[in-house]
Protein backbone atom coordinates (compact mmCIF):
# COMPACT_ATOMS: atom_id res chain seq x y z
CA UNK A 1 0.00 0.00 0.00
CA UNK A 2 2.99 2.76 0.92
CA UNK A 3 4.58 0.96 -1.94
CA UNK A 4 1.61 1.99 -4.06
CA UNK A 5 1.02 5.29 -2.46
CA UNK A 6 4.50 5.91 -3.09
CA UNK A 7 3.97 5.19 -6.83
CA UNK A 8 1.27 7.08 -7.27
CA UNK A 9 2.61 9.74 -6.06
CA UNK A 10 5.91 9.66 -8.28
CA UNK A 11 3.08 9.56 -11.27
CA UNK A 12 1.39 12.37 -10.17
CA UNK A 13 4.42 14.26 -9.44
CA UNK A 14 5.86 13.68 -13.10
CA UNK A 15 2.31 13.97 -14.70
CA UNK A 16 2.10 18.04 -13.10
CA UNK A 17 6.26 18.23 -14.19
CA UNK A 18 4.90 17.30 -17.81
CA UNK A 19 1.71 19.65 -17.41
CA UNK A 20 4.02 22.51 -16.28
CA UNK A 21 6.78 22.15 -18.94
CA UNK A 22 3.51 22.06 -21.66
CA UNK A 23 2.57 25.27 -19.89
CA UNK A 24 5.96 27.18 -19.50
CA UNK A 25 6.79 26.04 -23.57
CA UNK A 26 3.42 27.91 -24.68
CA UNK A 27 3.94 30.63 -22.34
CA UNK A 28 7.66 30.95 -24.07
CA UNK A 29 6.14 30.66 -27.62
CA UNK A 30 3.52 33.61 -26.69
CA UNK A 31 6.58 35.10 -25.44
CA UNK A 32 8.35 34.79 -28.88
CA UNK A 33 5.40 35.76 -30.58
CA UNK A 34 5.05 39.06 -28.72
CA UNK A 35 8.62 40.38 -29.19
CA UNK A 36 9.26 38.93 -32.78
CA UNK A 37 5.64 41.42 -33.40
CA UNK A 38 7.51 44.08 -31.50
CA UNK A 39 10.53 44.06 -34.18
CA UNK A 40 7.93 43.83 -37.08
CA UNK A 41 5.91 47.10 -35.62
CA UNK A 42 9.12 49.08 -34.80
CA UNK A 43 10.75 48.28 -38.19
CA UNK A 44 10.77 51.08 -40.09
CA UNK A 45 10.20 49.28 -43.80
CA UNK A 46 7.67 46.60 -41.66
CA UNK A 47 5.07 47.52 -39.60
CA UNK A 48 6.56 51.23 -39.06
CA UNK A 49 4.15 51.29 -36.24
CA UNK A 50 5.84 54.55 -34.51
CA UNK A 51 5.13 56.76 -37.77
CA UNK A 52 2.05 57.51 -36.25
CA UNK A 53 1.65 55.46 -33.21
CA UNK A 54 3.37 55.89 -29.50
CA UNK A 55 4.37 52.77 -28.60
CA UNK A 56 5.97 52.67 -25.17
CA UNK A 57 9.39 51.54 -25.79
CA UNK A 58 9.86 53.39 -28.86
CA UNK A 59 11.26 56.76 -30.08
CA UNK A 60 10.47 59.24 -32.78
CA UNK A 61 7.03 58.24 -32.48
CA UNK A 62 4.68 60.35 -34.60
CA UNK A 63 0.74 61.32 -33.10
CA UNK A 64 -1.29 61.33 -36.31
CA UNK A 65 -3.13 57.85 -34.91
CA UNK A 66 -4.13 56.93 -31.09
CA UNK A 67 -1.57 55.87 -28.73
CA UNK A 68 -1.90 51.81 -28.90
CA UNK A 69 -2.23 51.67 -25.32
CA UNK A 70 -4.98 49.23 -23.43
CA UNK A 71 -5.33 47.34 -26.52
CA UNK A 72 -7.33 44.33 -24.71
CA UNK A 73 -10.24 46.81 -23.45
CA UNK A 74 -10.55 48.55 -26.81
CA UNK A 75 -10.22 45.26 -29.00
CA UNK A 76 -11.12 42.26 -26.04
CA UNK A 77 -11.80 40.27 -29.41
CA UNK A 78 -8.60 40.19 -30.85
CA UNK A 79 -9.73 39.15 -34.18
CA UNK A 80 -10.93 42.51 -34.88
CA UNK A 81 -7.72 44.20 -34.01
CA UNK A 82 -5.92 41.89 -36.71
CA UNK A 83 -8.88 42.84 -39.45
CA UNK A 84 -7.82 46.28 -38.02
CA UNK A 85 -4.39 45.96 -38.78
CA UNK A 86 -4.97 43.69 -42.26
CA UNK A 87 -7.49 46.42 -43.61
CA UNK A 88 -8.58 49.74 -41.84
CA UNK A 89 -10.53 50.54 -44.87
CA UNK A 90 -12.87 48.26 -43.69
CA UNK A 91 -13.63 50.65 -40.93
CA UNK A 92 -13.36 53.27 -42.06
CA UNK A 93 -12.83 53.74 -45.96
CA UNK A 94 -10.80 57.12 -45.55
CA UNK A 95 -8.17 56.14 -42.76
CA UNK A 96 -4.53 57.07 -43.34
CA UNK A 97 -3.62 53.76 -41.87
CA UNK A 98 -2.06 51.60 -44.55
CA UNK A 99 -4.03 48.20 -45.31
CA UNK A 100 -0.72 45.90 -43.91
CA UNK A 101 -2.58 42.49 -44.96
CA UNK A 102 -4.95 43.55 -47.78
CA UNK A 103 -2.11 45.01 -49.75
CA UNK A 104 0.79 43.05 -48.81
CA UNK A 105 3.32 45.00 -47.13
CA UNK A 106 2.88 41.99 -44.57
CA UNK A 107 2.63 38.86 -44.70
CA UNK A 108 0.18 36.93 -42.80
CA UNK A 109 2.37 35.10 -40.71
CA UNK A 110 3.50 38.52 -39.94
CA UNK A 111 0.30 39.99 -39.29
CA UNK A 112 -0.23 37.56 -36.63
CA UNK A 113 2.57 38.24 -35.02
CA UNK A 114 2.28 41.91 -34.89
CA UNK A 115 -1.67 40.95 -33.29
CA UNK A 116 -0.25 39.39 -31.03
CA UNK A 117 2.30 42.03 -29.83
CA UNK A 118 -0.32 45.37 -30.15
CA UNK A 119 -2.66 42.92 -28.07
CA UNK A 120 -0.05 42.38 -25.38
CA UNK A 121 -0.11 46.39 -24.80
CA UNK B 1 17.69 13.52 -86.50
CA UNK B 2 15.84 16.07 -88.04
CA UNK B 3 13.22 13.20 -88.82
CA UNK B 4 13.10 12.24 -85.09
CA UNK B 5 12.08 15.66 -84.33
CA UNK B 6 9.64 16.24 -87.08
CA UNK B 7 8.21 12.74 -85.60
CA UNK B 8 7.70 14.02 -82.31
CA UNK B 9 6.57 17.43 -83.43
CA UNK B 10 3.78 15.40 -85.24
CA UNK B 11 3.17 12.77 -82.24
CA UNK B 12 2.81 16.17 -79.84
CA UNK B 13 0.47 17.87 -82.73
CA UNK B 14 -1.66 14.85 -82.40
CA UNK B 15 -1.53 15.00 -78.95
CA UNK B 16 -2.54 18.50 -78.95
CA UNK B 17 -5.38 18.41 -80.95
CA UNK B 18 -6.65 14.75 -79.59
CA UNK B 19 -9.08 16.61 -76.98
CA UNK B 20 -9.54 13.36 -75.12
CA UNK B 21 -5.93 12.57 -74.01
CA UNK B 22 -4.98 14.86 -71.51
CA UNK B 23 -3.27 17.93 -72.22
CA UNK B 24 0.36 17.75 -70.91
CA UNK B 25 1.25 19.94 -68.08
CA UNK B 26 2.81 23.01 -68.38
CA UNK B 27 6.45 23.66 -68.76
CA UNK B 28 7.68 26.00 -65.84
CA UNK B 29 8.91 28.27 -68.99
CA UNK B 30 5.61 27.76 -70.64
CA UNK B 31 4.39 29.36 -67.23
CA UNK B 32 6.78 31.81 -66.86
CA UNK B 33 5.77 33.09 -70.60
CA UNK B 34 1.98 32.91 -69.91
CA UNK B 35 2.41 34.66 -66.53
CA UNK B 36 4.63 37.40 -67.53
CA UNK B 37 2.27 38.29 -70.30
CA UNK B 38 -0.66 38.70 -67.83
CA UNK B 39 1.16 40.69 -65.58
CA UNK B 40 2.62 42.93 -68.08
CA UNK B 41 -0.58 43.64 -69.07
CA UNK B 42 -2.06 43.99 -65.32
CA UNK B 43 0.64 46.70 -65.07
CA UNK B 44 -0.20 48.18 -68.17
CA UNK B 45 -3.40 48.60 -67.12
CA UNK B 46 -2.59 49.76 -63.56
CA UNK B 47 0.10 52.83 -65.19
CA UNK B 48 -3.45 53.95 -67.78
CA UNK B 49 -5.19 54.94 -64.85
CA UNK B 50 -2.16 56.04 -62.99
CA UNK B 51 -2.40 53.77 -60.48
CA UNK B 52 1.06 52.07 -60.86
CA UNK B 53 2.79 51.29 -57.36
CA UNK B 54 6.61 51.82 -57.17
CA UNK B 55 8.35 48.50 -56.88
CA UNK B 56 6.76 47.00 -59.81
CA UNK B 57 9.28 48.45 -62.51
CA UNK B 58 10.18 51.63 -61.91
CA UNK B 59 13.94 51.67 -62.57
CA UNK B 60 14.89 53.31 -59.05
CA UNK B 61 12.65 50.93 -56.74
CA UNK B 62 15.30 48.30 -55.10
CA UNK B 63 12.86 45.55 -55.82
CA UNK B 64 11.75 46.06 -59.43
CA UNK B 65 9.90 42.90 -59.21
CA UNK B 66 8.90 42.92 -63.23
CA UNK B 67 12.51 43.37 -63.87
CA UNK B 68 13.56 41.19 -61.49
CA UNK B 69 11.53 38.46 -62.71
CA UNK B 70 12.39 39.09 -66.32
CA UNK B 71 16.39 38.51 -65.30
CA UNK B 72 15.95 35.14 -63.49
CA UNK B 73 14.07 33.71 -66.10
CA UNK B 74 16.88 34.41 -68.14
CA UNK B 75 19.42 32.93 -65.88
CA UNK B 76 17.11 29.84 -66.63
CA UNK B 77 15.55 30.15 -62.54
CA UNK B 78 12.08 30.19 -63.75
CA UNK B 79 10.57 29.24 -59.80
CA UNK B 80 12.23 32.47 -58.68
CA UNK B 81 10.77 34.31 -61.61
CA UNK B 82 7.43 32.90 -61.07
CA UNK B 83 7.66 33.99 -57.72
CA UNK B 84 8.21 37.42 -58.67
CA UNK B 85 5.40 37.99 -60.83
CA UNK B 86 2.88 37.02 -58.27
CA UNK B 87 4.30 39.65 -56.62
CA UNK B 88 4.22 42.16 -59.71
CA UNK B 89 0.43 41.04 -61.22
CA UNK B 90 -0.93 41.22 -57.16
CA UNK B 91 0.64 44.61 -57.20
CA UNK B 92 -0.76 45.62 -60.43
CA UNK B 93 -3.92 44.67 -59.69
CA UNK B 94 -4.11 45.97 -56.95
CA UNK B 95 -3.31 49.72 -57.95
CA UNK B 96 -5.49 49.48 -60.39
CA UNK B 97 -8.29 48.12 -57.98
CA UNK B 98 -7.36 51.19 -56.03
CA UNK B 99 -7.49 53.66 -58.44
CA UNK B 100 -11.03 52.47 -59.37
CA UNK B 101 -12.23 52.61 -55.98
CA UNK B 102 -10.89 56.25 -56.02
CA UNK B 103 -12.43 57.43 -59.11
CA UNK B 104 -14.40 59.75 -57.28
CA UNK B 105 -11.97 60.97 -54.82
CA UNK B 106 -11.83 64.67 -53.74
CA UNK B 107 -12.24 67.52 -52.78
CA UNK B 108 -12.89 65.98 -49.06
CA UNK B 109 -12.15 68.50 -46.62
CA UNK B 110 -12.19 66.08 -43.30
CA UNK B 111 -14.98 67.29 -40.99
CA UNK B 112 -16.39 70.15 -42.89
CA UNK C 1 -40.34 49.45 -59.48
CA UNK C 2 -37.42 49.51 -61.72
CA UNK C 3 -38.03 52.65 -62.81
CA UNK C 4 -38.54 54.39 -59.60
CA UNK C 5 -35.16 52.74 -59.00
CA UNK C 6 -33.51 54.13 -62.41
CA UNK C 7 -34.92 57.15 -61.60
CA UNK C 8 -32.76 57.08 -57.84
CA UNK C 9 -30.09 55.89 -59.18
CA UNK C 10 -29.32 59.35 -62.46
CA UNK C 11 -30.32 61.00 -59.20
CA UNK C 12 -27.49 59.99 -57.43
CA UNK C 13 -25.39 60.55 -60.50
CA UNK C 14 -26.35 63.82 -61.43
CA UNK C 15 -25.70 64.68 -57.51
CA UNK C 16 -21.95 63.10 -57.88
CA UNK C 17 -21.54 65.14 -61.02
CA UNK C 18 -22.67 68.42 -59.75
CA UNK C 19 -20.25 68.13 -56.77
CA UNK C 20 -17.27 66.96 -59.00
CA UNK C 21 -18.17 70.09 -60.89
CA UNK C 22 -17.57 72.94 -57.94
CA UNK C 23 -15.88 75.98 -59.35
CA UNK C 24 -11.96 76.26 -58.65
CA UNK C 25 -13.37 79.57 -56.78
CA UNK C 26 -16.07 77.58 -54.55
CA UNK C 27 -12.97 75.39 -53.83
CA UNK C 28 -10.58 77.64 -53.30
CA UNK C 29 -12.83 79.30 -50.75
CA UNK C 30 -13.40 76.00 -48.78
CA UNK C 31 -10.13 75.31 -48.57
CA UNK C 32 -9.07 78.34 -47.25
CA UNK C 33 -11.92 78.44 -44.40
CA UNK C 34 -10.80 74.92 -43.46
CA UNK C 35 -7.38 75.56 -42.69
CA UNK C 36 -8.57 79.17 -40.82
CA UNK C 37 -10.52 77.17 -38.80
CA UNK C 38 -8.41 74.27 -38.35
CA UNK C 39 -5.56 76.89 -37.32
CA UNK C 40 -7.44 80.21 -35.62
CA UNK C 41 -5.31 82.95 -35.26
CA UNK C 42 -2.59 82.19 -37.75
CA UNK C 43 -1.95 84.66 -40.23
CA UNK C 44 -2.58 84.03 -44.08
CA UNK C 45 0.57 84.38 -44.87
CA UNK C 46 2.22 82.78 -42.32
CA UNK C 47 0.78 79.39 -44.33
CA UNK C 48 3.81 79.84 -46.38
CA UNK C 49 6.06 78.95 -43.95
CA UNK C 50 5.27 75.60 -43.48
CA UNK C 51 5.71 73.86 -40.43
CA UNK C 52 8.01 76.17 -39.03
CA UNK C 53 4.32 78.51 -38.55
CA UNK C 54 3.25 75.41 -36.64
CA UNK C 55 5.51 74.28 -34.13
CA UNK C 56 7.38 77.07 -31.78
CA UNK C 57 10.96 75.55 -31.45
CA UNK C 58 10.92 74.52 -34.58
CA UNK C 59 10.34 78.13 -35.57
CA UNK C 60 13.22 79.24 -33.11
CA UNK C 61 15.85 76.86 -35.70
CA UNK C 62 15.10 77.83 -38.77
CA UNK C 63 14.71 81.52 -38.35
CA UNK C 64 18.24 81.14 -36.59
CA UNK C 65 19.13 79.18 -40.14
CA UNK C 66 17.39 82.10 -42.14
CA UNK C 67 20.03 84.51 -40.79
CA UNK C 68 22.61 83.31 -43.61
CA UNK C 69 19.98 80.78 -45.62
CA UNK C 70 21.89 78.08 -47.13
CA UNK C 71 20.07 78.99 -50.29
CA UNK C 72 22.04 82.62 -51.20
CA UNK C 73 24.87 80.95 -53.33
CA UNK C 74 21.92 78.94 -55.75
CA UNK C 75 20.11 82.54 -55.94
CA UNK C 76 23.70 84.24 -57.13
CA UNK C 77 23.93 81.16 -59.29
CA UNK C 78 20.80 81.62 -60.75
CA UNK C 79 21.36 85.43 -61.40
CA UNK C 80 24.47 84.37 -63.18
CA UNK C 81 22.78 82.35 -65.54
CA UNK C 82 20.17 84.77 -65.99
CA UNK C 83 22.86 87.02 -66.94
CA UNK C 84 24.85 85.08 -69.45
CA UNK C 85 24.32 85.09 -72.66
CA UNK C 86 23.41 81.93 -75.04
CA UNK C 87 25.98 81.47 -77.48
CA UNK C 88 23.40 83.28 -80.21
CA UNK C 89 23.98 86.08 -78.41
CA UNK C 90 20.13 86.36 -76.68
CA UNK C 91 19.20 85.80 -73.31
CA UNK C 92 16.81 84.15 -71.16
CA UNK C 93 15.13 88.26 -71.24
CA UNK C 94 14.59 87.44 -74.74
CA UNK C 95 11.91 85.17 -73.49
CA UNK C 96 10.99 86.12 -70.37
CA UNK C 97 11.17 90.09 -70.34
CA UNK C 98 13.70 91.96 -69.08
CA UNK C 99 12.58 92.23 -65.16
CA UNK C 100 13.02 89.29 -64.01
CA UNK C 101 10.85 89.90 -60.73
CA UNK C 102 7.71 89.65 -63.16
CA UNK C 103 8.31 86.37 -63.70
CA UNK C 104 7.30 83.89 -61.36
CA UNK C 105 3.95 85.06 -60.53
CA UNK C 106 2.79 84.19 -64.17
CA UNK C 107 3.35 80.58 -63.76
CA UNK C 108 1.90 77.83 -63.71
CA UNK C 109 -0.88 79.14 -66.59
CA UNK C 110 -3.26 77.45 -69.02
CA UNK C 111 -1.71 78.16 -72.21
CA UNK C 112 -5.03 77.90 -74.83
CA UNK C 113 -3.06 77.41 -77.90
CA UNK C 114 -1.45 74.55 -76.74
CA UNK C 115 -4.31 73.48 -74.33
CA UNK C 116 -1.94 72.54 -71.69
CA UNK C 117 -0.63 73.90 -68.45
CA UNK C 118 2.93 75.99 -68.50
CA UNK C 119 5.30 76.04 -65.46
CA UNK C 120 7.88 77.84 -65.21
CA UNK C 121 10.58 75.03 -65.56
CA UNK C 122 8.95 74.07 -68.44
CA UNK C 123 9.34 77.75 -70.22
CA UNK C 124 13.10 77.57 -68.92
CA UNK C 125 13.97 74.76 -70.90
CA UNK C 126 11.69 75.55 -74.05
CA UNK C 127 14.11 78.97 -73.88
CA UNK C 128 17.04 77.32 -74.05
CA UNK C 129 15.80 74.80 -76.78
CA UNK C 130 14.16 77.34 -79.03
CA UNK C 131 17.54 79.30 -78.58
CA UNK C 132 19.60 76.53 -79.83
CA UNK C 133 21.20 75.98 -75.84
CA UNK C 134 20.85 72.28 -74.09
CA UNK C 135 17.92 72.51 -72.03
CA UNK C 136 18.84 71.92 -67.99
CA UNK C 137 17.83 68.76 -66.09
CA UNK C 138 14.57 69.24 -64.41
CA UNK C 139 14.39 68.80 -60.97
CA UNK C 140 17.50 69.67 -59.31
CA UNK C 141 20.79 71.93 -60.65
CA UNK C 142 20.55 74.72 -63.02
CA UNK C 143 16.94 74.82 -63.47
CA UNK C 144 16.29 74.89 -59.59
CA UNK C 145 19.27 77.77 -59.36
CA UNK C 146 17.32 79.79 -61.97
CA UNK C 147 13.67 79.15 -60.71
CA UNK C 148 15.20 80.26 -57.25
CA UNK C 149 16.19 83.99 -58.49
CA UNK C 150 13.03 84.29 -60.21
CA UNK C 151 11.64 83.78 -56.52
CA UNK C 152 13.60 85.45 -54.64
CA UNK C 153 13.74 88.69 -57.45
CA UNK C 154 9.51 88.30 -56.64
CA UNK C 155 9.59 87.87 -53.25
CA UNK C 156 6.40 89.84 -51.49
CA UNK C 157 4.25 89.04 -54.36
CA UNK C 158 1.64 87.05 -54.11
CA UNK C 159 0.55 83.67 -55.95
CA UNK C 160 -2.38 84.87 -58.59
CA UNK C 161 -3.29 81.40 -60.89
CA UNK C 162 -6.08 82.21 -63.17
CA UNK C 163 -8.16 79.11 -64.07
CA UNK C 164 -9.96 80.36 -67.77
CA UNK C 165 -13.52 79.37 -67.66
CA UNK C 166 -11.86 76.87 -70.71
CA UNK C 167 -13.64 73.36 -70.69
CA UNK C 168 -10.07 72.06 -71.06
CA UNK C 169 -8.41 73.73 -68.68
CA UNK C 170 -11.25 72.91 -66.23
CA UNK C 171 -10.33 69.76 -67.02
CA UNK C 172 -6.63 69.99 -66.02
CA UNK C 173 -7.89 71.64 -62.72
CA UNK C 174 -10.11 68.90 -61.51
CA UNK C 175 -7.47 66.13 -63.25
CA UNK C 176 -4.48 67.61 -60.61
CA UNK C 177 -7.81 68.13 -58.12
CA UNK C 178 -8.24 64.45 -58.25
CA UNK C 179 -4.82 63.60 -58.35
CA UNK C 180 -4.06 64.92 -54.66
CA UNK C 181 -7.26 63.45 -53.30
CA UNK C 182 -6.80 59.84 -54.20
CA UNK C 183 -5.21 57.49 -52.11
CA UNK C 184 -2.42 55.71 -54.04
CA UNK C 185 0.50 53.68 -54.06
CA UNK C 186 0.95 50.42 -51.71
CA UNK C 187 0.73 52.35 -48.34
CA UNK C 188 -2.59 53.83 -49.94
CA UNK C 189 -2.02 57.66 -48.76
CA UNK C 190 -3.59 60.33 -50.68
CA UNK C 191 -1.64 64.21 -50.97
CA UNK C 192 -4.40 65.45 -48.65
CA UNK C 193 -4.35 62.75 -46.34
CA UNK C 194 -1.31 63.98 -44.57
CA UNK C 195 -0.99 67.75 -45.65
CA UNK C 196 -5.21 68.88 -45.47
CA UNK C 197 -6.32 65.92 -42.53
CA UNK C 198 -3.13 65.72 -40.55
CA UNK C 199 -0.95 69.35 -40.99
CA UNK C 200 0.66 70.14 -37.44
CA UNK C 201 0.70 66.16 -36.47
CA UNK C 202 4.02 64.67 -36.47
CA UNK C 203 4.68 61.72 -38.77
CA UNK C 204 7.81 59.80 -36.74
CA UNK C 205 10.25 62.96 -36.36
CA UNK C 206 8.90 65.32 -39.06
CA UNK C 207 6.07 67.55 -38.69
CA UNK C 208 3.14 67.84 -41.70
CA UNK C 209 3.02 70.66 -43.31
CA UNK C 210 -0.88 72.47 -44.37
CA UNK C 211 -1.34 72.02 -48.35
CA UNK C 212 -2.18 75.97 -47.79
CA UNK C 213 1.27 77.32 -48.77
CA UNK C 214 3.31 74.72 -49.82
CA UNK C 215 4.01 76.30 -52.75
CA UNK C 216 4.78 79.53 -51.99
CA UNK C 217 8.40 78.66 -51.16
CA UNK C 218 9.42 76.30 -53.81
CA UNK C 219 11.87 75.67 -55.54
CA UNK C 220 13.18 74.98 -51.81
CA UNK C 221 16.73 74.19 -50.29
CA UNK C 222 16.28 71.26 -48.32
CA UNK C 223 18.68 69.75 -46.13
CA UNK C 224 18.08 66.21 -47.00
CA UNK C 225 19.03 66.91 -50.58
CA UNK C 226 22.62 68.17 -49.31
CA UNK C 227 23.32 65.73 -47.40
CA UNK C 228 24.84 63.35 -50.29
CA UNK C 229 26.71 64.37 -53.31
CA UNK C 230 24.45 62.00 -55.50
CA UNK C 231 21.21 63.88 -54.25
CA UNK C 232 22.52 67.25 -55.53
CA UNK C 233 23.34 70.43 -53.36
CA UNK C 234 19.97 70.51 -51.24
CA UNK C 235 17.89 73.18 -54.28
CA UNK C 236 14.94 71.01 -55.93
CA UNK C 237 12.17 71.78 -57.75
CA UNK C 238 8.34 71.38 -56.99
CA UNK C 239 8.11 68.44 -59.24
CA UNK C 240 11.02 66.62 -57.29
CA UNK C 241 9.09 67.09 -54.39
CA UNK C 242 6.23 65.62 -55.61
CA UNK C 243 8.21 62.57 -57.24
CA UNK C 244 9.59 62.16 -53.29
CA UNK C 245 6.04 62.32 -51.90
CA UNK C 246 4.58 59.74 -54.28
CA UNK C 247 7.79 57.40 -53.93
CA UNK C 248 6.95 57.38 -49.80
CA UNK C 249 3.70 56.01 -50.51
CA UNK C 250 4.81 53.14 -52.62
CA UNK C 251 3.38 54.71 -55.72
CA UNK C 252 5.51 54.92 -59.08
CA UNK C 253 6.65 58.57 -59.18
CA UNK C 254 5.35 59.98 -62.13
CA UNK C 255 8.30 62.12 -63.82
CA UNK C 256 9.27 65.98 -63.51
CA UNK C 257 7.44 68.13 -65.90
CA UNK C 258 4.22 65.00 -66.69
CA UNK C 259 0.72 66.35 -67.62
CA UNK C 260 0.06 64.11 -64.26
CA UNK C 261 2.56 66.83 -62.53
CA UNK C 262 1.81 70.26 -64.12
CA UNK C 263 -2.17 69.83 -63.50
CA UNK C 264 -1.39 68.97 -60.00
CA UNK C 265 0.75 71.96 -60.10
CA UNK C 266 -2.02 74.18 -61.42
CA UNK C 267 -4.60 72.76 -58.69
CA UNK C 268 -2.06 73.39 -55.75
CA UNK C 269 -0.62 76.67 -56.99
CA UNK C 270 -4.05 77.54 -57.29
CA UNK C 271 -5.27 76.81 -53.93
CA UNK C 272 -2.33 79.05 -52.02
CA UNK C 273 -4.07 82.25 -54.42
CA UNK C 274 -3.39 85.41 -52.45
CA UNK C 275 -0.46 84.08 -50.23
CA UNK C 276 3.32 85.39 -50.38
CA UNK C 277 5.97 84.04 -52.57
CA UNK C 278 8.67 83.81 -50.48
CA UNK C 279 10.68 81.59 -52.38
CA UNK C 280 13.41 80.05 -52.33
CA UNK C 281 12.90 78.37 -48.57
CA UNK C 282 14.62 76.30 -46.52
CA UNK C 283 13.37 72.91 -45.44
CA UNK C 284 14.71 70.29 -43.24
Amino acid sequence: MTRLNHRFSGLAGSLVLAAGLVITAQAAAAEDAVAAGKKLAFDRKKGNCLACHHIEGGSLMGNIAPPLVAMKSRFPDKAKLRTQIFDPTKANPRSIMPPFGKHRILSDKEIDLVTEFIYSL
Amino acid sequence: MKKLIMTLGLALLIAGCNATTPSKPMSLKEQYEAKLAATQAAVEKAASVEGEWRDIRWKKSKKKYLPSAIKAAEAGDYEKALKLLDIAEFQAKMGYQQAMAEKNAGPHLYGM
Amino acid sequence: MKKIVTLLLSAGLVATATQAFSSPQEDLQKFRTYFEQKFPGMKLDDFGNGSYALDESKRIQWESMEEFPPYDEFVDKGREIWEKPFKNGKSFASCFGSDPSKVRVKYPHWDSKTQQVVTLEGDINKCLKENGEKPFGWKKGPIAWLSAFFGYEARGQKINVKIPNDPKALEAYEHGRHFFYAKRGQLNMACADCHVKYPGHFIRGNLLSTALGQTTHFPVYRAKWAKKSKDGDGMGTLHRRYGGCNKQVRARPFKAQSKVYRDLEFFHQYMSNGLTINAPGYRE
